[in-house]
C-alpha cells in the first residue's frame, strides 16, 4: 500500500485513533522518501533501527534519540515532510526560548494548528471563556510560539489580540551575566507597558507567565484594574507553585478565573490544566493523545517512576506535520493517572524542585 | 513522635501553613517538623502589609517585649512547652542543652531589656519626640531611616535573635527569614510577640525558598543577613543592608604568665559548643606558641563526647554525614599546620546517625598563615608566633580581639584598626557580651539618624 495520506494521520479532532496504528501509520509518513522530511530520513541512516518496522507503539518512541538538540543548526525547509508538497502551508517558524545555547527551531503548518486550536478552543468552551472581548497577550512574541497561539486563540473568539513583547533571551542574559538588576528594569518596563493598555483598553482574558503576573500584582492600582476588567488569566511558560496558586485565586484575583498551559515549543504548542475544583489549587495536566504525550521518568534511569512520584518530563511530538519523539525537558513533575484513552501520563506540579540554601556552606559559623 | 510538628509562616495575616514545606529533621534523620515555605507573591504581600501598618507606641512596644520574653522563656508557645522547646532545639541543630537554655533566659532578658538598649545608640544631642521641649529652640531628634527591617537569620546559635528584638523597640517593623537549620527560635519568639501584643502585621516569619530570600530584602528598607564572606561580597556595598559577616575572633597574648589566662582562652574557644561568631578561632602569642597550645589542647581533649541533650554535653553534634563534611574541609585545610588536636579526624560517630564535632588544635609557623582565618562550626582554634614587628596587620578583620598584654601602644593601634569591631583587655573571653557593649556596633547606628527639628 501507497504511504501517501493515510487517512489516520487527518483523523477528524473529534475522535481519537487508536494508538497503535496512529504510531505506525506516522512512522511510514515520516521515514518513507516520498513523504519524510530531509531531515527525518537523513537521521534514519544512523539510528541503527527502521522505524517503519521496529516503531509499531507508543512505547516504541523511547527508542529514538533525542535529536531536539539538532534542531538548531537544521535549514527549516528540511523540516517539512515531503509528502505535503512544495506548497506546504507554512503557519510559521518558531523558537525555543534558548535557555541551554542558541534556539532550537520548528515549522508549524497549517492542519497542524488547526487540530490544536480547535482542541484548545473546545476547552475554552468548556471553561466558560468570554464569548468575545479583546485578549491581552503578556509574553513572547516574535520567534514564540506562545505570542501566536494567544492570536489565533483570540481571533478564533472573535477578539483582538493586545500585546507586550517580551525577550525572554535578554532576560536570561541579563540573569546568566549577574545583572538582575538589568532584568529587574526590564520587567519593570514590561509591566509599566500592560498597565497602559489595562488602562485604556477592554481586556476580557489576559494571557501571561507566573513570573509576570506576580509582579503585576505587587501593583494595587493594576489588581483593581484587572479585577474590574478582566474574567480569566491564562498562565503558561513558567510553573506556577500551588502556594502562589492559593493567593492568586483567593486574595489578589478572586473574582477571575485562573487557568494553566503547560506546553513547549517542542512539542508545537501546549495544553490546558484539567477541569478540577479550584480549592485543588495542584494544578494538573492532560496531554492531546496521541499528538502530544508527556512521560515522568526518574532523570537517572530514564524509567518511569510511579504514580504520585515526581521525575523528568519527556515529551513526544507525533503528527503528519512534525516527528519529535522522546524529548527531556528540563521540567520536573508528579505523575498523575492519565484520563482513559490518553497515551502517556498525566502531569502535576511542574516545576523545579525547593533549594533552600543554594549549595551546602561548611565555613563560617553561620 | 507521631505527626511533626508544624511551623507554619507567620504572616501580616495570621499563621499561614503553606503547600510547599521543608522537612526538618533531628540529628538521627528522624522527621520532626515541617517549615512552611511561602513563595514570593506571599513575601511582597506580606511585606506590603507591614509597610501599611503603624507604629505601635513605644512604651507599648517595650511591654510587650518583655512580656513577651517571658512567655518565651517558660511559657506554652503554640502548644511547646519551654523546656520541649529546648529539647527539640538541641536535637535539630545539635548545640548543648546546657546552652540551649542559656541562651532562651538569654532571649528573654534581652527582650525586657530591649528598649533600654536601644538608648546606649541615641546620641546625647538627640531627643525622642519633636514635642520635646528642648526642639522649640531647635534639637536634633533620633528617628528610623526606615520603616521595614528586614533578616536573613542564622541557625548556629539561637543568641542570633536576640539583636532584632531591638528594631522592634526602635519601632520597626520586623520580617525574619529564619535558617533551615534552627526554624525553632524565631517561629517561637515571633509566636510569643505576638500572643504578647504586636499586630500581624508588626513582626513576622518568612521561610522562603533561596530564590526567593532576596526578595525580603528588597522590599524592606533596611536589612541584616548574617552569613560568612560570600555575604559581605553580596552586600558590602549595599547601604541598606547590615551584613553579619565572619567574627574569626582572636585573642593575642603577650605576657608571659599566660598559664592564669588559660581557662579564658580554653572557654572562648569552647563556650556554646565553639558555633558563635565571638568564638576565639586563632592565638597569637608572642614567644612561642607551642606550650600554651599544648595545654588548650590538654584541656580541650578532656571534653567528653556525648550527645547534646546530655546535662554534660559542652560539644556540638551533627548528622555523621555533614560532621564528615566538617572534617573533610578541615583536613583539606591544613596546609602543613602542626595538629596538636584532631589532626587525625574531629568526629566522634555516636551510633545514632549523628556524630560529635570534637575539639581542633593546630600550630602554624607564621602570624600570617592563612589558616587563622578558617572559623569552623566546632571548637577549632590556630595557634600562631607573633612579635611586636608583625604589628596589627594578622589581628585584623576580627570581631573580637581579646588582649592580654600591657602594651598600651599596640593597644591604641588596635583600638583605632576599623577592621576590628571590639578590643577587650586582659582576662575577658571573646564571647563576652552584655547588652550595653555593642556586639558589632549598636544596631541603633545603623537603624536610627538624627533630624532637625525647630518649633520656631
Amino acid at each position: 500500500m501507497s504511504p501517501r495520506t493515510d487517512p489516520i494521520l487527518d483523523c477528524p479532532i473529534d475522535q481519537v485513533p487508536d494508538g497503535r496504528e496512529f504510531v505506525e501509520a506516522a512512522m511510514r509518513w515520516h521515514f518513507s522518501p516520498e513523504t519524510g522530511s530531509p531531515f527525518w530520513l537523513e537521521r534514519a541512516k544512523t539510528l541503527g533501527f527502521d522505524p517503519r518496522a521496529d516503531v509499531r507503539s507508543f512505547e516504541d518512541l523511547r527508542r529514538f534519540p533525542n535529536v531536539a538538540n539538532e534542531l538548531r543548526e537544521v535549514r527549516v525547509e528540511d523540516l517539512i515532510p515531503r509528502g505535503y508538497g512544495p506548497d506546504a502551508a507554512v503557519v510559521g517558524v518558531y523558537e525555543s526560548g534558548g535557555t541551554t545555547g542558541p534556539p532550537k527551531r520548528v515549522v508549524v503548518l497549517r492542519d497542524w494548528l488547526d487540530r490544536l486550536l480547535l482542541r484548545l478552543e473546545q476547552d475554552l468552551e468548556a471553561r466558560g471563556y468570554p464569548e468575545s472581548g479583546n485578549w491581552l497577550s503578556l509574553g513572547p512574541t516574535g520567534p514564540h510560539i506562545y505570542g501566536e497561539l494567544v492570536r489565533r486563540q483570540a481571533e478564533r473568539r472573535g477578539g483582538i489580540r493586545l500585546a507586550v513583547d517580551m525577550d525572554p533571551r535578554w532576560v536570561k542574559r541579563s540573569i546568566a551575566e549577574g545583572r538582575a538588576e538589568e532584568a529587574e528594569r526590564y520587567a519593570e518596563h514590561l509591566i509599566d507597558q500592560s498597565a497602559h493598555l489595562l488602562r485604556t483598553q477592554d481586556v476580557r482574558v489576559m494571557v501571561t507567565t507566573p513570573p509576570l503576573l506576580t509582579r503585576l500584582a505587587r501593583r494595587d492600582a493594576l489588581v483593581s484594574l484587572v479585577n474590574e476588567k478582566v474574567s480569566v488569566i491564562s498562565w503558561g511558560g513558567a510553573h506556577m507553585d500551588p502556594d502562589t496558586h492559593y493567593l492568586l485565586r483567593t486574595e489578589v484575583f478572586p473574582g477571575v478565573k485562573l487557568y494553566g498551559m503547560y506546553g513547549s515549543t517542542m512539542i508545537l504548542g501546549g495544553l490546558p490544566e484539567r477541569v478540577v475544583p479550584p480549592e485543588q489549587d495542584v494544578i494538573v495536566f492532560d496531554s492531546f493523545s496521541p499528538y502530544i504525550a508527556f512521560e515522568v521518568v526518574d532523570p537517572r534511569t530514564g524509567e518511569s517512576v510511579r504514580i504520585g512520584d515526581r521525575g523528568q518530563v519527556v515529551m513526544h511530538h507525533v503528527s503528519k506535520s512534525f516527528l519529535l519523539p522522546n524529548n527531556l525537558e528540563r521540567d520536573l513533575a508528579t505523575r498523575v493517572a492519565a484520563p482513559p484513552g490518553q497515551t502517556g501520563d498525566s502531569v502535576a506540579d511542574v516545576g523545579p524542585l525547593p533549594t533552600f540554601e543554594d549549595e551546602p556552606v561548611i565555613e563560617g559559623v553561620y | 513522635m507521631d505527626e511533626p510538628i508544624q511551623l507554619d509562616a507567620l504572616g501580616a495575616g495570621g499563621p499561614y501553613r503553606s503547600r510547599s514545606r521543608l522537612p526538618i529533621r533531628e540529628l538521627g534523620g528522624l522527621l520532626i517538623a515541617e517549615l512552611s515555605l511561602v513563595p514570593r507573591l506571599f513575601v511582597q504581600r506580606t511585606m506590603a502589609a507591614l509597610r501599611r501598618a503603624r507604629t505601635m507606641p513605644a512604651d507599648e512596644r517595650a511591654a510587650a517585649l518583655t512580656r513577651a520574653g517571658r512567655l518565651f522563656e517558660t511559657g506554652v508557645v503554640g502548644d511547646l512547652g519551654a523546656e520541649e522547646y529546648r529539647h527539640i532545639v538541641s536535637r535539630v541543630s545539635g548545640m548543648p542543652i546546657t546552652v540551649v537554655r542559656s541562651a532562651a533566659s538569654g532571649i528573654a532578658h534581652r527582650a525586657g531589656e530591649a528598649y533600654r538598649t536601644t538608648r546606649y545608640a541615641r546620641p546625647e544631642g538627640a531627643v525622642d519626640d519633636w514635642r520635646d521641649p528642648l526642639t522649640r529652640t531647635g534639637q536634633a531628634v533620633w528617628t528610623r531611616r526606615g520603616d521595614v527591617f528586614a533578616v536573613h537569620a542564622a541557625g548556629n546559635h539561637p543568641g542570633v535573635h536576640t539583636l532584632w528584638l531591638e528594631a522592634l523597640a526602635m519601632g520597626y517593623r520586623v520580617a525574619v527569614r529564619p535558617s533551615r537549620r534552627e526554624p525553632f527560635t524565631p517561629h517561637r519568639l515571633i509566636t510569643a510577640l505576638r500572643e504578647s501584643g504586636f499586630g500581624e502585621d508588626q513582626v513576622v516569619l518568612l521561610p522562603t525558598d533561596y530564590s526567593v530570600a532576596d526578595d525580603v530584602i528588597k522590599d524592606a528598607d533596611l536589612a541584616m543577613v548574617y552569613g560568612g564572606e560570600e555575604v559581605v561580597n553580596k552586600y558590602g556595598d549595599d547601604v541598606r543592608v547590615l551584613p553579619q559577616g565572619p567574627g574569626r575572633s582572636k585573642i593575642l597574648l603577650t605576657e608571659d604568665d599566660w598559664e592564669r589566662h588559660l581557662g579564658t582562652i580554653v572557654e572562648s574557644v569552647s563556650a556554646f559548643g565553639g558555633t558563635a561568631c565571638v568564638n576565639t578561632t586563632a592565638v597569637f602569642v608572642a614567644g612561642d606558641p607551642a606550650p600554651v597550645a599544648a595545654a588548650v589542647a590538654e584541656r580541650l581533649a578532656a571534653i567528653p563526647s556525648l550527645p547534646p541533650e546530655d546535662d554534660a554535653a559542652v560539644l556540638p553534634v551533627q548528622p555523621v554525614a555533614d560532621a564528615r563534611a566538617v572534617e573533610k574541609y578541615l583536613l583539606d585545610h591544613v596546609d602543613g599546620a602542626t595538629p596538636l588536636l584532631g589532626g587525625g579526624g574531629i568526629v566522634h560517630d555516636l551510633g545514632d546517625g549523628s556524630g560529635v564535632l570534637r575539639p581542633a588544635v593546630f600550630l602554624v609557623d607564621r602570624p600570617d598563615a592563612p589558616q587563622t582565618g578558617i572559623e569552623l562550626s566546632f571548637p577549632c582554634v590556630w595557634f600562631a608566633p607573633w612579635s611586636p614587628d608583625d604589628g596589627v596587620g594578622p589581628l585584623r578583620n576580627t570581631l573580637v580581639l581579646t588582649a592580654m598584654t600591657r602594651d598600651d601602644d599596640l593597644v591604641d593601634r588596635l583600638v583605632d584598626d576599623p577592621s576590628i569591631r571590639n578590643v577587650y583587655l586582659g582576662d575577658a573571653p571573646t564571647f563576652w557580651m552584655p547588652q550595653w557593649v555593642p556586639h558589632d556596633a549598636y544596631l541603633g547606628e545603623f537603624l536610627m539618624r538624627t533630624k532637625g527639628v525647630i518649633r520656631a
